[in-house]
């Protein structure tokens, strides 16, 4: 079978931050001895080379679907991934300290797609939760222009800040307070989702519904500073030019933008939309600059 | 570069919600478009003889820039190699917009992505980290930018 493996492995080695790095031992497949490797993890993409300063992997192991266990070994501080596929090879490996060992087995346990889409399902269901007990004490029907310049954007650290006020004022729906509560007893009920295991597979990305009548344009200054540089790796020029990263996207103030709102919707599938757009847009924009 | 190909059979097998019969051209010179069954699991496009059951080959959808090229056609281009686009016929407008969109989502970084910001905005919103009670808040990959994690904030201050 195909694949694209000179961009799964420039994925690799290119500047979006891995979610785990460091020298493991890998039994061979036909030669059975322990060769000890470096070891790159980003998302659910666990990379082998030769050497920490080899410039190509090796081989890539694909972790979707894989189970991580402790193993019976002669060697110490061993753990397989197995996968639960007909013949499906088992992948020995071995950490040089018990440490190591523990934080790549939970590393990698928790490396596939299906449970990073779980977990953003998760926030993204409380964050609506959220707003929409929130809106209770907000604005009904068209908020003020002055509201929204009064909303606080303050930056944390490295979070991007966007003018969830927006989600807020629009919002046609007033449920109580005590909505915000009952969110918090169903996100215990919900710990047991995420830590166990799961079977989840498809992707409901609610549709949004055609643009609604856009009186709201002007409640929306949804402003994000998406960190799109560094992080994403994929706006990063990595045609070879490893260095430059691409601008930050400017923090949009203006009110000409659709309203990611809509009050037929949750407002978080349409936001989701336009922000999987609007990353979309500037990354063909900063590449069209290169 | 070695990877493990059975394991990725398998995977193409799972059920998918975005499937269906494309025009499929490669990247190179001379290729022609042909009909392909075309399958979007997790961050993976899967693309199959019709009516085969192991797949002809895989795209994993890193680092790839999704373009629409005409009012039916879409391309994948990677970003290491720009200009060599693979190219998707499809039935209409609709289905050539719900593919884009698919596959733009289809990439576990997009995802990180939004983790992020709604972890952000939900700590923002409530003085609390949301990732606290399932005990992955310390996970290298729910960081965000700088790696810096959030601090936690007294909840009298909202």
């Amino acid at each position: 079978m195909k694949l694209n493996e000179r961009s799964v492995a420039h994925y690799a080695t290119c500047d979006s931050p891995p979610d785990q790095t460091g020298f493991l031992f890998k039994k061979g497949e036909r030669n059975t001895a322990y060769h000890r490797r470096w070891f790159i993890l980003k998302g659910n993409m666990l990379f082998y080379f030769e050497e920490r300063e080899s410039r190509e992997p090796i081989g890539v192991i694909v972790l979707e679907g894989c189970t991580v266990e402790l193993c019976e070994s002669a060697e110490e501080f061993a753990f397989a991934i197995k996968f639960d596929c007909a013949k499906a090879r088992v992948y020995k490996l071995a950490a040089e300290s018990q440490t190591a060992m523990e934080s790549w087995v939970k590393a990698l346990s928790r490396a596939s797609f299906d449970y990073m889409r779980l977990v953003v399902k998760e926030l993204e269901r409380q964050l609506a939760e959220i707003q929409d007990a929130a809106g209770a004490g907000g604005h009904q029907g068209r908020p003020k222009p002055s509201r929204r310049n009064q909303v606080a954007r303050s930056r944390s650290g490295a979070s991007s800040s966007s003018s969830s006020a927006s989600c807020l004022s629009s919002s046609a729906s007033v449920p109580s307070m005590t909505a915000v509560y009952s969110a918090q007893k169903s996100l215990q009920d919900e710990v047991q989702l995420i830590s166990g295991s799961f079977k989840e597979n498809g992707v409901t990305w609610s549709k949004p519904p055609a643009a609604s009548a856009n009186g709201s344009v002007d409640t929306a200054p949804s402003c994000v500073t998406w960190d799109v540089c560094t992080d994403s790796g994929v706006a990063t020029g990595c045609g070879g030019d490893g260095g430059r990263a691409p601008p930050v996207p400017p923090r949009r103030l203006g009110a000409s933008l659709e309203s990611p709102v809509s009050p037929d919707t949750g407002c978080f599938s349409k936001l989701h939309d336009w922000y999987g757009r609007e990353v979309e847009e500037l990354r063909a924009q900063w590449l069209q600059s290169q | 570069m070695r990877f493990n190909e059975k394991e990725l059979v398998c995977l193409s097998r799972q059920p998918s919600e975005m499937a269906a019969e494309l025009g499929m051209r490669g990247p190179k010179k001379g290729d022609v478009v042909k009909k392909r069954l075309v399958k979007l699991v997790v961050n993976f496009l899967f693309y199959f003889r019709t009516d085969e059951e192991e797949p002809i080959g895989a795209l994993l959808l890193e680092q790839c820039r999704v373009e629409r090229e005409d009012t039916q056609t879409f391309s994948i281009a990677f970003l290491d190699e720009a200009e060599r686009k693979y190219l998707f016929e499809c039935d209409s407008e609709e289905q050539c917009k719900d593919w884009i969109d698919s596959i733009i989502k289809a990439s576990y970084e997009f995802m990180r992505r939004n983790l992020i910001f709604y972890r952000t905005e939900i700590h923002r919103l409530t003085g609390k980290d949301p990732l606290e009670q399932y005990g992955i808040s310390d996970e290298t990959r729910f960081q965000g930018n700088s790696g810096s994690q959030l601090v936690a904030r007294d909840t009298s201050s909202l």
